[in-house]
């Protein structure tokens, strides 16, 4: 390696250079993405297909791709509201489970009057997302330990504790399947008569106009940048840091089980051990796409849908695990993270008089 | 009395992979580079070393393909990280969805396929089944007893040797090491390559040695224990052991308690070893001693950073 | 200095080294000589380029363009390993040890493959230590040692790894005065055993003494090359650093009034056994709190400032108990704080000016409300203070981080010294800047005191703090160890404090 060239850290990289290597990196990832499937299979002439006309461009795709896109938008919010304060939720897939329990719990069960009983669900399902997340943010300001690896163990034991459920008292004894009996249809959103598009849909815009305001318009991601960013200057100017932290952080886990609770009032109408795959690093993606900014969270949400709604179809048509959405997630990401680097960075050769 | 016997006699299997993979990861962090990605390191080495024995091929090849391929995502990991400098984490998190995602996707075929896997030393020697040491030493394999061996090699290589403390400097403070002409990004990819060898190894062994057969998800997040068990261990080959141990115990108990019809509930069991890391997590942090967290773990070096 | 025979060439030899980073030069047509049997000492405002000219030299940076001539021959090292090859050592101002490793394994890792076991390596510390004359326990940890210590184990590594030519880059910045004088009697020990030392510093008072030749940097250029010091004067040298003429602070013309912030029996950790910090500081008044770094100023100021719950004792601000009051009910009271580093505590280096500026007054509501937040207004705020404060060649929506020393310093001034202030901690608030920013920082210190505020100046600068103080207090260990009126302080006075004679 010849020791004359050298990185430097671009101070400002420009927003010509930064737009450009993000692209490249999302294309090529895309494009790797696309090699992955058709070496699985798919054939080639199908990918535009099955991506884009069957996705977006006809009625039925589309129903299928906004009523996807749902849940992603939640989960996507989840993790950019924790990533605007430096938190590293990776317990997605727990909280939904959590908030998946809290509203099979409230339809099961009959609590409250009916007419209540979806906002109750919801409303249970985000406090107990939240509650989920509670003490790993106790354990990592307390305590120092890594949220990364408290989230995500936690997020394994909220799965266990789904199984016991379902294997246990909520299990449907009329299915061979370890699932719950149908919920109630006054535990289920009502149908938009599009598809299967339903008025969670709409809960989860509204649930990114909210997020929109509070970080774009109010002081809050304001404060939450400055926290996330410098925690002892944002300390020291008096900034409410430990209200910002522990509001972030709880409604990043309320949102993801939120997401739980959607999906199964949504869609699924009831508890299976098949809700939270792949949510994770969805949300990861996402909330890494749109740079933590809501708008964009339901953009790259929308798009990921649509991948979801191809996949689906791919499983069906050509036999492709799901598994393939989660690489793809994956080799995007990577290939986005590579591509930074040509705009955060610039590679110098020193000229030395001689040589 | 058999209960304890026969638990006895799988702990050893249980800790194995626990040990193996972190053993692979508190190198690779000694060096400086946050390695999330041994969930997904595990599952590529796991189903490789399954689909490679599947394909008639000798257990010990498989092992090796197991291990080569997770090698291979850890050198996309490794230039991502050390070469384009990108975020550890979410490269690491990266290298879980591409491990997962892959062995989802080309395992698929092969999933609940059993095969004839990594023979125990029962198989290989002639052990007195009524002697109580007899049956635990019949139900090991040459890797389960190779690997303490080798989380002590790796203590002492990294503690005593010039080679080890040059890594460790890479890891506590790269400018220092850097002017002492280590090569840092050498050095750090290097212990990556190594962090993936040993992680495929731990996946290989959970699929040819344990199991005898690849299912999806077969790793169930043992890749995070093993990130959690570096904490554990403060950093520490040695260390490791003990956590491995302590966790591969746990890890043990139920499929042992359901052996004897004894009437748990599973899942909850289940859930002991991820309940235990936490715990122990909590203990540590209550010392208050010293984490032995590399110093400049995770951060970006540069070496024409102006001040 | 020997008298060498004639021919001998220099030790080292820079010629037109230029040097930009991210296109601004750093060095520009640089020259620096020096010879064998030397101290020489390098002189320069913060900036001026002293300390890249040497990285250039030893490796770090690659210059540009320009040549290096080593005891004679072409050598420019493309890597700090060539440098050393070539017998050049620097001792940075930021040391390069390993924290958790002991002594002789931090020489063992510089040593690489001359030396086989780590009891090798700490028997050649004990040698090399005996040789020069320098004190240090081979199995210490090094995060157990004082600076001083460290220091020492710096330079016997630079002269282990077999360097002649020994660079020490602001050595005497982080030490006492008793340390400093034993460093430099020792440099010239070095000096008169055939090896040539470089002295980078800026205080050029405390090594005019102990040097033989000087060179003088200003904007990247060598403006005086390796004159005898005995020919030089310092008014000249100080002419050359600065490049124009910069008149001395004067002291705020305020009579001091009520007691603004009274403290009590403060104590913290880190304080000597059975201490406390007992001040009274009225508005008005500038009171100046000297002592050497690391005696307990950055802990007092963050009990001040509220993110450290003070061990015992209390502390009032205009006579409001505030001791456990959150850091938002101090600045409610008028409690301001310049902290010692600008982007540790004081600002966000990622967030842009306007929102830097901001931090103060979106909580009160200032920009919009307790629901909104007016980014229009605080870009208006914004640009209002980048005019009042004349903070250079930056719109509002520039990052901290990307501004200068100084002009960083001046956005954290605009936000503390605001219409609310009443008490201002200002620790080193001229530190790291060049001249012309330190008197900025005086001046706009001195303005708010005469407007009525009360100032707690903590320095190292001892000339800042007798120039700006009404009293003078000294910090020693933790706790005050002497106040007086300005008029009663002498140099002698605060040397014997500072140093736990008195």
């Amino acid at each position: 390696m010849p020791s004359t060239a050298y990185l430097m850290r671009r101070q400002e990289p420009g927003r010509l250079r930064t737009a450009l290597s993000y692209s490249i990196g999302l294309i090529i990832g895309l494009a790797l993405s696309a090699a992955i499937l058709v070496a699985v299979g798919v054939p080639a002439g199908d990918l535009v297909d099955e991506f884009l006309v069957e996705t977006f461009l006809t009625s039925d795709g589309l129903a299928q791709t906004v009523t996807a896109a749902g849940p992603l938008i939640l989960v996507g919010l989840s993790s950019a509201l924790a990533m605007r304060i430096r938190f590293w939720n990776i317990g997605v897939e727990g909280q939904m489970w959590f908030g998946a329990i809290a509203g099979t719990f409230v339809a099961l069960n009959h609590i409250g009057p009916a007419a209540l009983r979806l906002p109750l669900g919801l409303a249970l399902a985000f406090a107990a997302g939240a509650l989920f997340i509670w003490p790993c943010l106790v354990l990592k300001r307390r305590f120092g330990i890594s949220e990364v690896i408290s989230t995500l163990l936690a997020s394994n034991m909220a799965f266990l504790l789904v199984q016991h459920l379902l294997f246990g008292v909520w299990r449907d004894p009329a299915n061979s399947f370890p699932i719950t009996v149908e919920f109630p249809p006054e535990s289920q959103f009502a149908a938009l008569g599009w598809g299967q598009t339903h008025t969670g849909v709409i809960l989860s815009l509204v649930a990114a106009v909210v997020a929109w305001f509070l970080l774009e318009r109010s002081p809050v991601g304001y404060y939450a940048d400055a926290v996330g960013h410098n925690p002892a200057a944002a300390t020291e100017t008096g900034l409410p840091v430990k209200a910002i932290v522990l509001g972030m952080t709880l409604a990043s886990g309320g949102l993801s089980g939120l997401a739980g609770a959607l999906v199964l009032s949504g869609t699924e109408h009831r508890l299976s051990q098949a809700l939270g795959n792949g949510y994770l690093f969805s949300a990861i993606v996402i909330a890494y796409l749109a740079r933590s900014k809501p708008t964009w969270v339901v953009v790259a949400s929308i798009a990921l849908a649509a991948i979801y709604t191809a996949g689906n179809v791919l499983k069906v048509f050509y036999s492709v695990s799901e598994a393939v959405i989660v690489l793809a997630q994956g080799t995007v990401l990577m290939s986005i993270l590579i591509a930074q680097f040509f705009s955060h960075y610039s590679i110098h050769f020193s000229e030395n008089t001689r040589s | 009395m058999d209960f304890l016997i026969g638990w006895l006699a799988i702990i050893p299997s249980y800790t194995t992979p626990l040990l193996l993979a972190s053993v692979g990861l508190i190198l690779s962090e000694r060096a400086g580079v946050l390695n999330l990605g041994a969930e997904g390191m595990m599952a590529l080495g796991a189903m490789t070393a399954a689909i490679t024995v599947l394909a008639g091929h000798d257990p010990w090849m498989g092992i090796a393909a197991g291990a080569a391929a997770a090698v291979a995502v850890s050198l996309l990991f490794g230039l991502a990280v050390v070469v384009f400098r990108a975020d550890q984490t979410l490269a690491g998190l990266a290298v879980v969805a591409i491990g997962l995602g892959v062995t989802g996707t080309v395992g698929r075929p092969y999933v609940q396929q059993t095969f004839g896997g990594l023979p125990k030393l029962g198989d290989l020697l002639a052990l007195d089944p009524a002697n109580p040491l007899g049956r635990i030493i019949a139900a090991q394999d040459v890797i389960s007893l190779a690997a303490p061996i080798l989380a002590l090699a790796a203590w002492w290589w990294l503690m005593k040797t010039q080679a080890g403390l040059r890594l460790r400097a890479a890891g506590e403070n790269p400018a220092a090491a850097d002017v002492a002409g280590v090569d840092i990004q050498l050095t750090q990819l290097a212990a990556v390559l190594f962090a993936g060898l040993m992680c495929g190894l731990a996946g290989a062994y959970l699929s040819v040695a344990t199991s005898h057969v690849w299912v999806e998800n077969m790793v169930a997040a043992r890749g995070w224990i093993a990130v959690a068990l570096v904490i554990l261990a403060k950093w520490s080959p040695a260390r490791a052991v003990i956590g491995a141990m302590l966790f591969g115990s746990a890890d043990a108990l139920v499929p042992r308690l359901q052996a004897i019809g004894a009437d748990v509930p599973v899942y909850l069991m289940m859930m002991l070893p991820y309940a235990l890391t936490l715990f122990v997590l909590f203990l540590t942090s209550l010392s208050g001693r010293g984490s032995g967290e590399p110093a400049s773990l995770g951060a970006v070096y540069l070496r024409q950073d102006k001040h | 200095m020997h008298v060498l025979p004639a021919g001998t060439p220099p030790a080292l030899d820079l010629r037109g080294i230029c040097k930009a980073f991210d296109g601004k030069p750093a060095l520009d047509d640089a020259h620096f000589s020096l010879a064998w049997g030397e101290v020489h000492a390098l002189v320069g405002e913060n900036g001026a380029g002293k300390s890249t000219l040497m990285n250039v030299a030893t490796g770090v940076y690659a210059a540009d363009h320009g040549s290096q001539i080593v005891d004679g021959s072409e050598l420019s090292p493309r890597s700090p390993q060539e440098a050393t090859d070539a017998g050049i050592g620097m001792v940075h101002q930021h040391f390069r040890l390993v924290d958790r490793f002991s002594v002789a394994e931090n020489v063992l890792l510089t040593l690489g493959g001359r030396v086989r076991s780590l009891r090798a390596a700490a028997d050649l510390i004990a040698a090399k230590a005996r040789e020069v004359g320098l004190d240090v326990d081979p199995f210490r940890q090094v995060s157990t040692l004082s600076i001083a210590e460290r220091q020492r184990v710096e330079i016997l590594k630079v002269l282990l790894l077999g360097a002649r030519i020994i660079i020490l880059d602001e050595p005497t910045a982080v030490l006492t005065e008793e340390e400093s004088s034993a460093l430099l009697v020792f440099t010239r020990r070095l000096a008169d055993a055939d090896h040539a030392v470089v002295l980078i510093t800026h205080k050029l008072k405390e090594v005019a003494a102990h040097t033989d030749r000087i060179t003088v940097m200003r904007h990247g250029k060598t403006v005086l090359a390796g004159a005898p010091m005995a020919e030089v004067s310092e008014a000249e040298v100080g002419r050359l650093i600065v490049g124009e003429a910069v008149v001395a602070a004067a002291r705020p013309q305020s009579r001091p009034g009520e007691e603004r912030l009274v403290v009590r029996g403060l104590g913290f950790d880190g304080q000597k056994r059975g201490g406390a910090v007992e001040l009274t500081l009225r508005a008005g008044e500038v009171l100046g709190l000297a002592g050497v770094g690391g005696n307990g100023q950055e802990q007092l100021v963050a009990c001040l400032a509220g993110t450290l719950a003070a061990s015992a004792g209390s502390f009032t601000l205009s006579g409001v108990d505030v001791t456990r009051a959150t850091p938002s009910r101090r600045r409610d009271l008028g409690l301001r704080v310049i902290p010692a580093s600008r982007f540790a505590t004081g600002l966000v280096r990622q967030m842009s000016i306007a929102e830097n500026l901001a931090m103060t007054n979106v909580r009160t509501g200032h920009f919009g409300g307790r629901w909104f937040l007016d980014r229009r207004r605080m870009k208006a705020a914004a640009l209002a203070a980048i005019e009042r404060f004349d903070i250079r060649g930056a719109g509002p929506n520039r990052r901290t981080e990307l501004l200068s020393g100084g002009n960083a310093q001046k956005v954290l001034l605009a936000r503390e010294l605001d219409d609310g202030l009443k008490v201002l901690i200002a620790h080193s608030p001229s530190r790291g800047l060049d001249v012309k920013a330190s008197e900025f920082v005086r001046d706009a210190i001195r303005a708010a005191v005469e407007a009525g505020a009360a100032c707690l100046l903590i320095s190292e600068d001892l000339q800042e703090v007798m120039g700006l103080s009404h009293r003078v207090a000294v910090m020693n260990g933790g706790v005050i160890a002497g106040n007086r009126p300005i008029a009663d302080v002498t140099p002698e006075w605060i040397g014997a404090l500072l140093t736990g004679h008195a």
